[in-house]
């Protein structure tokens, strides 16, 4: 049977995010406030009451803050009694009197704590929510939860099996909408819940050796094309966050987005052998009785009611499975096989755009291995890459090299580093192919298409592809019928681009092929220092350059791989093919700070061309 | 009264939300003119509800609704 499924969350947070800055604004700073606490819980209330009106059954995150009051506490209790709600724990919601006292300091983000006192908090507040129920949590969360604070829970509180563990593409975007002044940077993880890894949070476990233990999910459930290319908090299965993003009908206060949001990832299921979720997780603070930002309350109120309405509607259409996190933790190891031993099924999100207007569609793809984003609007480039089979160890948090940023880095990404289109002068990340004749040259990114998925069993292995529509590439004298697929193994760490060349019309001519990946690495959109990546032809020879950005290249007339290594993420890419062809490396320069890899050849009717993109865990 | 405040509703610079920046204007009580500290803009209430409205111009499906989403 087909599975849409939902968690509902809600945390009785006593002093909402934004409380002091936004609605407390020319006042001083009071973290005891008993109105603001008050009004707090009459939130969460309301929103309890609405999901429960609808059906749905609910996680109750309880912050450490929460526990203080006796009241929450009762409320947490009454509901799992009456409506089966699952009590669990979030490490949001910190500030509160009794813990700015208790650790004299103002961060609020477990995972920037050092990790003496993320010990001393895990500690202090499942021991108080142990005083509080008597049993600690399967269930906790926070905006991000690094590995190291996942693995020091999971050994002290093994009942903890599902988490709160990311925000999609929560990263410079992010900051930079806040004024810079929201330190929350952690691009480059998972869309859906997966399974992390021991080593690094967004990086999904590859085996039980890797098995942290726990499922993750995502905080909310974002627009793919939207929150990459924009504010990620205007995107959301947060009702506010589409208000939020001003996506509303002013005079008759509908948001028709906010529904196509969820039904997109519904659809998601074809591709993911009948399995899509979603998460709706709202603070208190954005119901706020004075209005947020330029919505009333009743506005604020009526969306959350109507987010409830419509995943209660599909709930009773049999559409949608509501479940607790701990419910889902057991569901989502059965569904994606791991209960086999299977850490591989990869999750797969096809996605086109349903707000600005085009018809613009990616196609995302993660799995143990790498986190891919393959845009059809510029002929199925890849534009965003992470190496997860580096399984990185990035401690974050006070004592780190990573105080704050806790991306997982990329080897593309088309927005903080160019793609395709760059000004005057150097080259951008992506992977893409060019065909030239007679001095003419064409770029695959620049002849929009669409796509269409399938499976396939090949030599043993179930393949994911996708099938990109022909496109037709006219020179001057001569026209080029092309088309792409691309197939991503199931744990094979690589990418196989297929080009099909269906028809060549026109003057005779020599055509080329020049399939390449332009690439970096970094978590912003600032250059990292390139020194000492190595790049390698592998011909009948072995040459090799080490990188000192001089411009230099290096060629063979045979090779069956080029490829970089890339010491400061513990990451080998590399383009291969099955049968040598003339390859080559380019190092880049201070102002394009770049590496490019790639094979030129002739194309001729009929032929298949295929190179595989091989990522590698290098030490 | 020099300082500024905030109004009845929390407004944001409409000038600065179309380039993805997400910031609170303040309010002059006794001219009704809200400003932004980190662009040039000024305006009315009237004024910036009229630019929240050029915001919105970028969500071109912004009524519709959809009911497929691939292209097959």
């Amino acid at each position: 049977m087909d599975k849409f499924v939902v968690n509902i969350i809600h945390r009785p947070e006593m002093v909402p995010e934004y409380s002091a800055t936004v609605t407390g604004q020319g006042k001083e700073e009071d973290i005891g406030d008993k109105a603001l606490i008050t009004e707090s819980l009459d939130i969460f209330k309301t929103q309890q009451r609405l999901a429960h009106e609808n059906g749905l059954k609910c996680t109750i995150q309880m912050t450490y803050a929460a526990l203080f009051n006796d009241e929450a506490v009762e409320l947490a209790k009454h509901d799992h009694d009456e409506f089966g709600d699952e009590i669990a724990l979030s490490l949001l919601g910190l500030p509160c009197e009794e813990f700015r006292e208790k650790y004299k300091t103002k961060d609020f983000c477990i995972w920037m704590f050092s990790m003496e006192d993320k010990k001393r908090i895990v500690n202090d507040v499942f021991e108080k929510f142990h005083d509080c129920f008597g049993f600690y949590p399967e269930s906790t969360g926070s905006y991000y939860m690094d590995a190291e604070l996942t693995n020091y829970i999971k050994e002290k509180y093994p009942s903890v099996k599902c988490a709160v563990a990311t925000c999609w593409e929560e990263g410079p975007k992010a900051y930079h909408t806040c004024n810079n002044s929201w330190y929350t940077l952690f691009d480059g993880g998972p869309w859906a819940p997966w399974i992390p890894s021991k080593q690094n949070t967004h990086a999904p476990a590859a085996n039980a050796g890797e098995d942290s233990g726990i499922v993750a999910i995502p905080h909310l459930s974002r627009d793919l094309i939207a929150c990459y290319d924009g504010n990620g908090s205007n995107f959301g299965t947060h009702p506010q966050n589409v208000l939020r993003g001003m996506i509303y009908d002013t005079k008759t206060w509908e948001y028709p987005y906010l529904y196509n949001l969820i039904d997109q990832y519904r659809d998601l299921e074809k591709y993911n052998d009948g399995y899509s979720y979603n998460m709706m997780f709202v603070g208190p603070g954005w119901m706020n009785k004075m209005g947020r930002w330029e919505q009333p309350y009743e506005l604020l109120l009526k969306s959350y009611t109507d987010g409830c309405k419509y995943y209660g509607e599909l709930k009773k259409q049999g559409k949608l499975v509501d479940m607790t996190m701990s419910e889902f933790a057991d569901y989502y190891r059965e569904k994606k096989k791991v209960n086999e031993g299977n850490y591989n099924v990869p999750e797969c999100a096809p996605w086109r755009d349903i707000l600005y207007g085009s018809d613009k569609q990616l196609f995302w793809y993660c799995d143990p291995y790498m986190r891919a984003c393959v845009n059809m609007d510029q002929g199925g480039a890849i534009v965003d890459l992470r190496p997860y089979v580096a399984k990185l160890n990035w401690p974050v948090g006070i004592g780190t090299p990573h105080v704050q940023d806790a991306s997982y880095p990329f080897l593309i990404q088309e927005k903080y580093r160019a793609g395709y289109f760059t000004h005057y002068a150097g080259a951008g990340t992506v992977r893409s192919a060019k065909l030239s004749t007679g001095g003419e040259e064409v770029d695959l990114c620049l002849c929009p298409t669409h796509m269409h998925f399938s499976e396939e069993v090949i030599d043993g292995v179930k393949n994911r592809i996708i099938t990109l529509d022909p496109i037709e590439i006219e020179f001057a004298k001569t026209t080029v019928k092309l088309q792409t697929k691309e197939y991503f193994a199931e744990g094979a760490s690589n990418i196989r681009i297929e080009r099909n060349i269906l028809d060549i019309t026109g003057e005779p001519a020599e055509i080329y092929l020049d399939e390449y990946i332009t690439a970096c690495y970094g978590t912003t959109e600032y250059p990292e220092d390139m020194t000492g990546i190595t790049l390698a032809v592998e011909g009948a020879e072995m040459q090799k350059l080490s990188y000192e950005y001089k411009c230099r290249d290096l060629k063979s007339d045979a090779a069956g791989m080029v490829s970089a290594t890339v010491p400061q993420i513990n990451t080998k890419v590399s383009l291969s093919v099955k049968d040598p062809v003339p390859g080559y490396v380019e190092e880049g320069y201070a102002f394009s700070p770049m590496f490019k890899l790639g094979f030129k050849k002739t194309i001729e009717k009929g032929e298949v061309f295929g190179t595989w993109l091989n990522l590698e865990k290098a030490n | 009264m020099a300082q500024l405040g905030k109004g009845k509703l929390n407004y944001r610079c409409p000038s600065c939300f179309m380039r993805d920046l997400d910031i609170d204007m303040f309010l002059d009580k006794k001219t009704g003119i809200y400003s932004c500290i980190r662009c040039q803009f000024r305006g009315d209430e009237k004024k910036i509800l009229e630019w929240n409205e050029k915001v919105r111009e970028r969500y071109g499906d912004m009524y519709k609704r959809f009911t497929k989403f691939d292209f097959d």
